[in-house]
């Protein structure tokens, strides 16, 4: 479970956020939508420690992770998967050196962190490019190897900043369909996207927000 | 997929977990600098003249060294007598401090003795023939057997000046305390001309790690995002400037071997031409280990500090 408690976080005289309260059960995927600048970034890099409220507390399980001393936040981020827009891959090393990236930070042996990374390419359909340049594949197919990372180490959390702005939308639905699946296995997925007409296909909360504010947070 | 734990199933030891991080990374920058072999070597002979030059200066200070108390054995005194002096009473002098505590030898030179010596030496000796008398003294070469620069040679002096028929004696001490002076400032400026190139060598190398960091800007925004602690982040550099430090202290000293080699035919003549038992010495053992030590050092420190420059910057921003 994720807390957001009269979170604030002010840049200068702008408020990113203001007085947030928000609740995400555990297993429950929600959709962050709003305008650009509506605050949606900032809460996702709150939520990974990128960045400390101005004001007010965030708990995950109950932890407040204002609490988190710094050393321990590495630990932390080790319990989300992050999906970003622009997907962040590493040319210059391959599909599967990619995806493995979580899993040598989080010391697996190169036995288990390679059938999991196959895994992990399985799911999203990649397994045949696990040894190609990422350069090399699509859009659709880069931010597919970003997902297969972002889950490879198992986490708890699925975050995605925007992770279908930059596709169509037919790769787009693929993508969340993908997310769905994840959901529907107990991981708990938080998409921030501004495509409004996309999350209408699926039937998961949609929180909106506007100009920092909570707009409406609707189940459907 | 279905367990969604933060303790995953198959993992390492802490032990195993370090060791094979730290493998990883030193194989990665490993490779990631044979990859670019110019620059690699440019780096590695940067770091390598800088420490090469002012230990080539140590090297040569430390073979003037002992160079030195021999010149100061040849410091010898002459004890010019009077000229009315005769032989008997030269000899009385002579035997009378032989003794001394501070005097280590004494040898009498005849009033004729330095004529014909100085005749020789000068090409004038039908010259001096046609002297009606000798205008020359009796004197007495005295070995002293304290450091020349002592000032209880000057007490010596002052004493010997005492004895009766001594008209003077002739210490050219003087250029022994400058040559020594000499030594002490070349060694000064020995070690601040190192200082200055080994801080150049720093400095070359924080702004190529600071380089060869910002080259990576991408993976270690994703790595820090998705978990891996500043150690982990850290590590590949620290192999970077390790592999520049060792290599330019290598270099160092494979240049230092190479400079003594060609040296040591030219120095080791000279050192027979002035007498000298003396022979170049070499960098030995010690000079390239202490190069590549000190190499290593540098390197790691000062990519640890670009390292976390760099990240201080990155999480203020």
């Amino acid at each position: 479970m994720i807390e957001f408690e009269r979170v604030s976080r002010r840049f200068g005289d702008l408020d990113a956020l203001r007085h947030l309260n928000l609740k995400i059960d555990q297993g429950e995927m929600a959709f962050i939508t709003g305008h650009s600048g509506a605050g949606k970034s900032t809460l996702l890099r709150l939520l990974l420690l990128l960045d400390r409220p101005s004001s007010g507390e965030i708990r995950v399980k109950g932890e407040l992770t204002s609490a988190i001393r710094s050393h321990r936040v590495p630990r932390y981020r080790r319990r989300f998967g992050v999906v970003f827009q622009d997907h962040r891959l590493l040319f210059d090393r391959s599909v599967h050196d990619n995806v493995a990236l979580p899993l040598v930070i989080a010391g697996f042996s190169p036995r288990e962190s390679a059938r999991r990374v196959r895994a992990a390419l399985d799911k999203v359909g990649l397994l045949a490019q696990e040894s190609v340049n990422p350069a090399t594949l699509s859009g659709g197919e880069q931010q597919r190897v970003g997902i297969a990372r972002a889950v490879v180490a198992r986490p708890e959390f699925l975050i995605a900043d925007e992770p279908t702005g930059n596709l169509d939308p037919q790769l787009s639905s693929e993508i969340m369909a993908l997310f769905e699946a994840f959901n529907q296995v107990g991981v708990t997925v938080l998409v921030a996207t501004h495509d409004l007409s996309l999350i209408s296909q699926f039937r998961h909360r949609i929180v909106t927000l506007s100009s920092g504010r909570l707009a409406s947070a609707e189940t459907p | 997929m279905n367990s969604p734990t933060g303790q995953p199933a198959e993992r390492w030891t802490r032990s195993a977990v370090w060791r094979a991080q730290h493998r990883i990374a030193a194989n990665d920058s490993w490779r990631k600098l044979l990859h670019r072999p110019v620059a690699t070597g440019l780096v590695w002979l940067v770091v390598a003249i800088s420490l090469a030059l002012p230990s080539a200066l140590l090297l040569t200070v430390a073979n003037l060294r002992p160079i030195v108390p021999d010149l100061a054995r040849s410091a010898q005194l002459s004890v010019m007598l009077d000229r009315e002096a005769d032989r008997a009473s030269a000899e009385a002098v002579q035997g009378q401090i032989e003794n001394w505590s501070q005097i280590d030898a004494v040898r009498l030179v005849s009033r004729e003795q330095a004529l014909s010596e100085f005749g020789e030496q000068t090409g004038l000796a039908t010259l001096l023939a046609s002297l009606d008398r000798n205008p020359l003294p009796h004197t007495l070469r005295v070995l002293p057997r304290l450091p020349a620069h002592d000032s209880a040679l000057n007490h010596l002096i002052g004493e010997l000046e005492s004895l009766p028929n001594v008209t003077r004696v002739v210490a050219d001490t003087r250029w022994m305390s400058r040559l020594e002076e000499t030594l002490v400032a070349g060694e000064r400026w020995v070690l601040a001309l190192g200082g200055a190139m080994i801080l150049g060598a720093i400095l070359a190398l924080a702004n190529t790690l600071h380089l060869a960091i910002d080259a990576r800007r991408e993976e270690i925004l994703v790595v820090r995002v998705i978990g891996g602690s500043p150690a982990f982040v850290r590590r590949p550099f620290l192999y970077t400037g390790l592999y520049f430090g060792v290599g330019g202290g290598v270099l160092a000293a494979l240049m230092l071997w190479a400079l003594s080699l060609w040296l040591t035919g030219p120095v080791n003549a000279l050192f027979l031409l002035y007498d000298s038992p003396g022979q170049l010495q070499g960098p030995g053992l010690v000079y390239p280990l202490a190069l590549i030590l000190l190499g290593a050092i540098i390197g790691w420190l000062v990519s640890w500090a670009a390292a976390e420059h760099y990240f201080r910057q990155l999480e203020t921003r």
